[in-house]
């Protein structure tokens, strides 16, 4: 799937990836797609309760030789 | 005659137990038969959940040093500079060592003992702190500012600042900070741990 923006949080630890996340979506028009790479295995949970509470939409969460992969849509 | 409990609320209860009483005496001021008596059952039924007094202990141990916090709230509300962000993940960090204590006294004893729990503790509890700090100041060094320790020596100073606090009002009830709450004295520690480090929160 197509992303607008990148976001590389390997090595970062939580709160970190979702500070991260929070400041690169500031900088994303209603629609656009952040994608995030994280090391960190909190952030699978993290960023679910992420996007709960922002309202942005968590298009995709995937996992492949202990990187995560996340899709985020900024919310309108 | 005590009361008959599924396995996991027996196993649960023993862990509760087990962990008051090794947090207050630590691993080898604490037998199998006081736990039995403080549960009001016999050591056998003890034996049944865990192979020996160690591998209780290890249990207790691991369930305390692998707790995280969710720092999702801290984030999500408020402003995000260093400081801001700072303040709220410590206030979730101190209302829950508030609520459980006992955590410190078994990271105390862990640490006291060589155990290889401390690492656990370390990478599940302090180090988003330290993480967040080291990032948070070779960011704002970027842009620009100069602060005045280096990051590690900041991350040391932070961790020292908050188990003063921590330790003072939850574990020894020390006099010395009688007169403020916990949470107004990590507010002040904060303070002053920003100025050590040059970080002008204007």
């Amino acid at each position: 799937m197509s992303h607008d923006q990148e976001l590389d949080a390997r090595g970062l630890n939580c709160p970190l990836p979702i500070l991260r996340a929070k400041k690169s979506l500031n900088t994303l028009d209603a629609g656009q797609v952040l994608r995030i790479v994280s090391t960190d295995p909190g952030s699978i949970k993290d960023f679910e309760a992420f996007c709960k509470q922002t309202g942005d939409e968590l298009l995709e969460s995937n996992e492949n030789s202990g990187e995560f992969e996340f899709l985020i849509k900024k919310h309108a | 005659m005590p009361k008959r409990l599924k396995a996991t609320e027996r196993r649960a209860s023993i862990l509760a137990v087990a962990k008051l009483l090794f947090a207050d005496k630590g691993y080898h001021g604490v037998s199998v038969d006081e736990i039995a008596t403080r549960l009001g059952v016999s050591p056998a039924i003890l034996y049944r959940h865990f192979d020996s007094k160690e591998s209780l202990y290890e249990e207790v141990l691991n369930e305390l040093a692998c707790r995280r916090e969710s720092y999702v709230d801290a984030i999500v509300t408020g402003d995000s500079d260093f400081a801001s962000v700072l303040r709220r993940i410590t206030r979730i960090y101190v209302d829950s060592v508030a609520r459980d204590p006992d955590y410190l006294r078994m990271e105390m004893h862990s640490v006291l003992e060589g155990s290889g729990a401390t690492r656990q503790f370390f990478e599940n509890r302090w180090k988003p702190f330290s993480d967040y700090i080291e990032v948070g100041l070779k960011d704002l060094v970027d842009e620009g500012y100069n602060m005045t320790v280096s990051p590690p020596v900041a991350c040391l100073m932070f961790q020292g600042f908050l188990r003063e606090a921590l330790y003072a009002k939850c574990i020894l009830k020390s006099g010395h900070y009688r007169e403020i709450e916990l949470q107004s004295l990590v507010d002040q520690l904060l303070a002053l741990f920003f100025k050590a480090i040059g970080y002008d929160e204007k």
